[in-house]
């Protein structure tokens, strides 16, 4: 037994893949169309597919523009033209039972789909907006947002 | 009474109008499986909740209290939404791969899962998968974690012979610290020697 458990921990140690993803991205751009950006510290960046999205990332579409993000726990958020989305915090540990979703709705049009943190810990959750915050019981729902 | 007969339609018209027209507003949709749950929308002058579909919630300003509006239907809903819910990603997929006691052996079926695995994969052109080994709670936890380890780099391991890009998989594992079964320490359940794989 401990024979084959020092083999298994040479084998993980020699390893040349990270074990545990030290990488704490939030999730990643799914879908993309015409001018997206995000915005990350003082940097703009252009959206792509496939590009990893982080926590206080801005994501904001143009006139013709319309994004899908998949976050890490399968929350899925998708922005249509004109659109201004911050990812404020996003913490998803299941081994430690922490969550957290942050997010707030600056403008435009939204789908927002809950993932597994709603079904976890679905108080973790929480979407702002100009006009109020929105508290999630597992769903899916559309928001339109002009402001005040 | 032919009056009320056109002035009726107009009314209903005018009602299921009302909140698609509205600046800020909330509307309930079913999930991909038709499960619907419920939002409340909340803010200083009072709050307000939608629990069926195509429900309405909407707000005119910061200092006005949200209120039910009238529900959007289908056509509504897509013509209010058109382009988010075209971008809109599918949900990811998931699946569970078993394996045999104290071993890094898929069972026999669970083999047979690989190719639906690459062709959800390839069909979705995913760019996110993830890999998350799992064991029973047969033997010492650090024993497990090295072996749900292995787990997940065999699944690993199997995809990227199969042609999977390895920049896109993320392997991850959790021992016997998630079980899919709850059981007591040192039980042996199939149904806990897994690896997830879930492709976003």
């Amino acid at each position: 037994m401990h024979r084959i458990v020092s083999f298994l921990l040479l084998f993980v140690l020699a390893a040349p893949w990270p074990v545990f993803a030290a990488d704490d991205f939030a999730g990643s751009v799914k879908n993309v169309q015409g001018s997206v950006s995000v915005k990350r510290q003082k940097m703009e960046l252009k959206a792509a597919r496939g590009m990893k999205i982080y926590a206080h990332d801005v994501i904001t579409t143009g006139k013709d523009g319309s994004v899908g993000i998949i976050l890490r726990d399968n929350t899925v958020f998708s922005l249509g033209p004109e659109s201004e989305l911050e990812l404020k915090e996003y913490v998803f540990v299941p081994d430690q039972g922490s969550f957290a979703v942050l997010a707030r709705m600056v403008r435009g049009t939204f789908v927002y789909m809950s993932g597994l943190i709603g079904k976890l810990s679905p108080d973790s959750i929480k979407i702002e907006t100009p006009v109020g915050t929105i508290a999630i019981r597992g769903t899916r729902f559309a928001a339109k947002i002009a402001g005040n | 009474m032919k009056g009320i007969v056109i002035i009726v339609p107009c009314l209903v018209l005018l009602l299921l109008t009302a909140c698609s027209s509205q600046k800020n507003m909330f509307v309930l949709l079913p999930d991909q499986d038709g499960k619907v749950g419920s939002i409340e929308v909340i803010n200083d002058k009072g709050s307000s909740v939608a629990n069926k579909p195509g429900e309405c919630v909407s707000v005119a300003g910061s200092n006005s209290k949200p209120q039910a509006a009238p529900a959007l239907n289908d056509a509504q809903v897509r013509a209010t939404f058109a382009e988010a819910l075209a971008i809109e990603p599918l949900q990811p997929q998931s699946f569970l791969l078993y394996f045999k006691t104290d071993s890094f052996e898929l069972t026999n079926g669970s083999f047979e899962l690989l190719q639906p695995i690459l062709a959800a994969i390839n069909k979705t052109q995913s760019t996110d998968v993830s890999v998350i080994g799992h064991t029973d709670t047969a033997g010492s936890k650090e024993y497990n974690f090295t072996l749900s380890t292995k787990r997940a780099q065999t699944v690993r391991d199997l995809l990227v012979k199969r042609g999977v890009d390895p920049v896109i998989i993320e392997v991850s594992s959790y021992g016997e610290a998630d079980l899919l079964v709850p059981t007591a320490d040192n039980v042996k359940e199939p149904k806990n020697r897994r690896v997830e794989v879930i492709i976003r």
